[in-house]
């Protein structure tokens, strides 16, 4: 694999951090530049990304400076598509198994966190989703696991476990600290429901992701408390 | 519920008609779902979905043997998987990655916003600005979204575009009246012009006119939106 890869990321971004995930699980060689999104560079918008949004990864082209990027390199946007791409470049990473059946399974998992975490969750913290609803949510998630499997599907590291471990970390930083756009209290209420027996099975698994090394190097917690004091200021009532 | 039966089911259809896939199909009527069908098949009661493997059964009598797989994008990936040199997927990685980007695109600008509109809760601007978004992926004169070969990206938006053709020619839909036939008058002009060259040409493939029921889906159509926004 002789092409450059450079991912451009934001330490508090769980989008940027999943290619991150799947980069260290394939042992693949990059660079990762963070861009200033709340600056951001003009060279970012016109040559990168017009929507302006990370990640975003470049492939081939030549060697350049991450603030000079090429032409001649192919930029690849969208979470998801770029861990489809890596899965397509390191095809024996077991990023994706061989198998169709269980890469549809692997893709279906990827799908209801989409639905389930990346909507429902998520919107639930900014204060526009219902309590009982998250718990559904995270229900249908918990249905996917096996018991006593180590990861998502089959039994290897896949783009389903990276695409969902970002979202498990600030899961976990919300029942912690409550913060969010939900009435007072919810996210600790949240986390009791978590330690409860009727989710067992989904905590053993996230504690599992969140405790993998690869998880723990690209992890910025106080980056992340931080921002979210910021960003969730409005406490529905 | 025959208008959703023909949008999700037909994306599907299509691939498979495209990639010369041998398939049995079963059309379900979703207003009185077979018991069988939430038991054995999909216990969230939807389609389109896919068995694969097993004994060669009816498809009214399932077996637990084969395997099960919902979401029209799960599906689509799964019959590129299966069929590697069928074309559904190209074999360039970054061409892939063009293709699922392109069916991002569509499920983001298009689905969403056209749903949107026809329930009379979506601007026409943003419309606009959700078909312009495609159109900017498109290249000149292609018949394909991506590269020289239909693929799911094909297949997925295709379903899209057939609504769309009905709304600005029959002004169907829970906005004001009128503004379908706008749509159409603003997707006729030049700005648009490659966008409706591709359209017209998803919609005059053969794979499309043999999977779709145009005259069911505008009786379809007709039924649901009845409640115009003033």
């Amino acid at each position: 694999m002789s092409e450059q890869l450079t991912l451009y990321l934001h330490k508090v971004s769980p989008f940027s951090q999943k290619i991150q995930l799947a980069l260290a699980e394939a042992n693949a060689p990059y660079r990762a530049y963070q861009v200033n999104l709340r600056n951001k560079p003009e060279w970012f918008t016109s040559k990168l990304n017009p929507v302006g949004q990370v990640p975003v990864l470049t492939y081939g082209g030549p060697n350049v400076n991450p603030e000079d990027p090429s032409s001649l390199s192919a930029k690849i946007v969208e979470s998801n598509v770029i861990l489809e791409f890596l899965a397509d470049l390191y095809p024996n990473s077991g990023l994706l198994p061989k198998d169709p059946v269980l890469r549809a399974k692997v893709r279906f998992f990827i799908d209801a966190t989409m639905k389930h975490v990346e909507g429902t969750y998520l919107a639930f913290v900014q204060g526009n989703e219902s309590f009982d609803n998250v718990l559904k949510a995270i229900e249908f998630i918990q249905e996917l696991l096996e018991e006593g499997r180590n990861f998502a599907v089959g039994d290897h590291y896949t783009i389903a476990d990276a695409c969902i471990s970002p979202h498990l970390a600030r899961l976990k930083i919300v029942t912690e600290t409550d913060i969010g756009n939900f009435p007072a209290g919810m996210g600790y209420r949240l986390g009791e429901e978590l330690e409860g027996p009727r989710f067992a099975k989904f905590k053993k698994y996230a504690q599992r992701m969140l405790d993998r090394p690869g998880f723990q190097q690209t992890h910025d917690e106080e980056a992340i408390i931080g921002y979210f004091k910021r960003r969730f200021t409005n406490r529905i009532q | 519920m025959s208008e959703q039966l023909t949008l999700y089911l037909n994306k599907v259809l299509l691939a498979l008609v495209e990639a010369n896939i041998p398939y049995k199909s079963y059309q379900v009527d979703l207003l009185n779902k077979p018991e069988w069908f939430t038991s054995k098949v999909n216990p969230a009661g939807k389609v389109p979905v896919v068995t694969y493997g097993g004994p060669s059964v009816e498809p009214d009598d399932p077996s637990p043997l084969s395997v099960k797989i919902t979401e029209s994008i799960v599906i689509l990936e799964f019959l590129a998987d299966l069929y590697p040199d069928s074309g559904l997927l190209p074999k360039d990685p970054v061409l892939r990655a063009k293709v699922r980007f392109f069916i991002d695109a569509t499920s983001k600008h298009v689905k969403g916003k056209a749903q949107g509109f026809m329930r009379g809760s979506e601007s026409y601007d943003n419309i606009l600005k959700g078909y312009e978004f495609i159109q900017d992926l498109l290249e000149e004169g292609s018949d394909f979204a991506v590269g020289d070969h239909y693929t799911i990206a094909d297949a997925y938006i295709s379903m899209f575009l057939a609504s769309l053709k009905i709304v600005i020619e029959n002004d169907i839909g829970n906005f004001r009246v009128g503004m379908g036939y706008k749509l159409g008058e603003e997707l006729k002009g030049p700005k648009f012009a490659k966008f409706m060259t591709y359209v017209q040409r998803v919609l005059d493939r053969p794979s499309f006119k043999q999977s779709y029921d145009e005259e069911s889906t505008i009786a379809y159509f007709k039924t649901s939106y009845t409640e115009r926004v003033q």
